[in-house]
């Protein structure tokens, strides 16, 4: 009865996933209290959203600063960054998958093209989050950076953009994970995915592809 | 090591400390002091503005302007209230700049409009020929000490620089270069600003200024951190309305990002200012002023000209955009086969 299990994710990135996806969570949801005390009335007042919104801010630049470490030291970068060479060319068999034009797909490695895509914009927006959100946390301090960014309006207009861009993009990513089987959820908490699980066929043209990435 | 302090140098210091709690009253004698011995004069010229500021300043109340103008400040030019008028006045101005060149400074109410080439501002005429503002602030600014931008128009550019800005309005720092420069902004600025700012000028020199060139005995403090309303933003409770209790974010209230001190200097002498009278804070003091919707929360999208849609509405868009796309793709998972109950079946057969 015993599958036949293989290694996914490590501990590192289990841990690193966990807390952003906490921390990220909990930054929207008290992001949009602050944002709208009104229409969002998920808190009884102003101080614990502000303070736990201060709180996870910290959380999660320490998540991303660990995350980047932990993909550049563990030669985990290669499965998470998009590389535009080499990753936009698998994006038709990709869309053609998704789009129910064709039953299967190539093996992309850890991750299809999306999925890099994907991750890659959440560094950056994640980023971009922090340094606008310091400017706003401390305007005194960051004054120079926000006037050079079109003033604090801007710098809150930019802020909420994005938060709203990883809420649509939070939506796809656990859709697509979880219509891709409850295995996959799963691997993410205990690290092992089953071994016969479909990663995609390897066909002749992926392999000479696939020296690249492997 | 402590030395002796002389009488002289604890005036001083009595001054800098009553200067620094914001006790203008008491600068008034020193100030008297340094005009007898002979302190710079100034010069008050007025280019795009409202007269607002002058305004503003003719308010001062400790000490009231009647001693300003005959003991604290030697003001030689004032198009508001100066008795002399036309080529008499011009002429006496360009006297006092030129035989104080490098010792005088020069306070500039209202933005420099600089298109087709200053016609839209002339303030006087010289030889048969307009005299445009531009030409003044660069003639006149280039010999003055310093220049002391006194209103959001001059500091920063203000109403007049906002866009479409016709008359290409720029604020006094782009258009005289290598003179400094200090900004004090506002809409009008606090007669103690203006009054303090000069003070501080003549008698200890260009006082610390900040990113945007502000003097920070003045605006280092943030509006919402000081408000009286503070509390009701602590606890959550939010003014739905103009004239009800709580925080007015939600009416469009500008405190968090907007700096000065009126929160305890108070207008008008001390009784009353923006928030505590029931409107919100404008961020008059801010660069970017007016370049926002006043009683809105959050600015409108640009997503093109002559357009109004906030981010909300895009963001309500996109997101029934996504969950539409789910949804359907979740449709087409289900009738593929590739969920659902048909692919238990062809994985129970994969497994036998």
């Amino acid at each position: 009865m015993v599958k036949q299990m293989e290694d996914r994710h490590s501990v590192w990135i289990r841990f690193c996933h966990w807390t952003n996806m906490i921390a990220i969570t909990l930054l929207i949801l008290t992001g949009y209290y602050i944002h709208a005390p009104h229409a969002f009335r998920l808190f009884s007042n102003m101080d614990t959203p502000r303070t736990l919104h201060f709180a996870m801010a910290y959380v999660l630049c320490f998540g991303v600063v660990l995350r980047v470490y932990y993909a550049i030291a563990a030669k985990d970068a290669k499965n998470i960054v998009f590389s535009l060479k080499e990753d936009t060319p698998k994006f038709p068999s990709m869309i053609k998958y998704y789009l129910f034009m064709a039953d299967s797909h190539p093996y992309y490695g850890k991750y299809n093209p999306g999925q890099k895509m994907m991750y890659t914009g959440w560094l950056f927006m994640a980023l971009i989050q922090i340094i606008t959100g310091f400017i706003l946390y401390k305007p005194d301090m960051f004054m120079a950076l926000g006037g050079f960014l079109g003033g604090y309006l801007a710098v809150r207009l930019i802020h909420y953009i994005v938060t709203w861009l990883f809420v649509l993009s939070v939506l796809a990513h656990v859709y697509l994970d979880i219509s891709e089987g409850i295995p996959v959820l799963k691997s993410m908490f205990t690290g092992k995915i089953p071994a016969d699980f479909d990663h995609g066929t390897h066909e002749e043209e992926v392999k000479a592809d696939g020296g690249v990435s492997a | 090591m402590p030395t002796k302090l002389s009488r002289r140098d604890f005036i001083r210091l009595c001054a800098g400390s009553a200067a620094a709690i914001s006790m203008t009253g008491f600068l008034g004698p020193y100030l008297s002091e340094a005009v007898a011995a002979g302190a710079p004069p100034v010069i008050w010229i007025q280019g795009a503005s409202c007269t607002g500021c002058s305004i503003s300043l003719l308010n001062t109340v400790h000490p009231d302007i009647k001693k300003v103008l005959t003991e604290v400040i030697s003001l030689r030019y004032h198009p508001n209230i100066m008795a002399a008028a036309g080529d008499l006045a011009l002429q006496e101005m360009y006297k006092v700049a030129e035989e104080n060149a490098g010792n005088f400074f020069l306070v500039v109410e209202g933005a420099v409009p600089t298109g087709a080439n200053g016609a839209y501002c002339t303030v006087g005429e010289e030889n048969g020929h307009h005299i445009t503002f531009e030409k003044l602030v660069t003639d006149i600014g280039k010999k003055s000490a310093a220049i002391l931008s006194f209103g959001t128009c001059s500091a920063f550019g203000g109403i007049p620089a906002t866009p479409p800005n016709p008359t290409e309005c720029k604020p006094v720092s782009k258009v005289v270069k290598d003179v400094p420069v200090i900004n004090v902004p506002g809409c009008p600025p606090h007669p103690d600003w203006m009054v303090g700012t000069i003070a501080h000028v003549l008698l200890y020199g260009i006082p610390e200024l900040d990113t945007f060139g502000r003097p920070t005995m003045f605006f280092d403090k943030i509006i919402h951190d000081n408000c009286q309303r503070r509390q009701y933003f602590d606890n959550g409770i939010f003014a739905k309305n103009f004239g009800e209790m709580g925080c007015m974010l939600e009416l469009g209230c500008k405190g968090p990002i907007a700096h000065c001190d009126a929160t305890t200097r108070l207008f008008n002498g001390g009784v009353n200012w923006c928030v505590k009278c029931g409107s919100v804070c404008i961020g008059c003091t801010e660069p970017q002023f007016p370049g926002w919707p006043m009683y809105e929360r959050m600015a409108e999208m640009p997503v093109g000209p002559a357009t109004s849609v906030t981010v909300d509405q895009v963001g309500g868009v996109l997101g029934a955009a996504a969950v539409l796309g789910i949804g359907g793709h979740l449709a087409g998972n289900v009738a593929t086969g590739r969920i659902g109950p048909k692919k238990n079946e062809e994985e129970k057969e994969g497994d036998n």
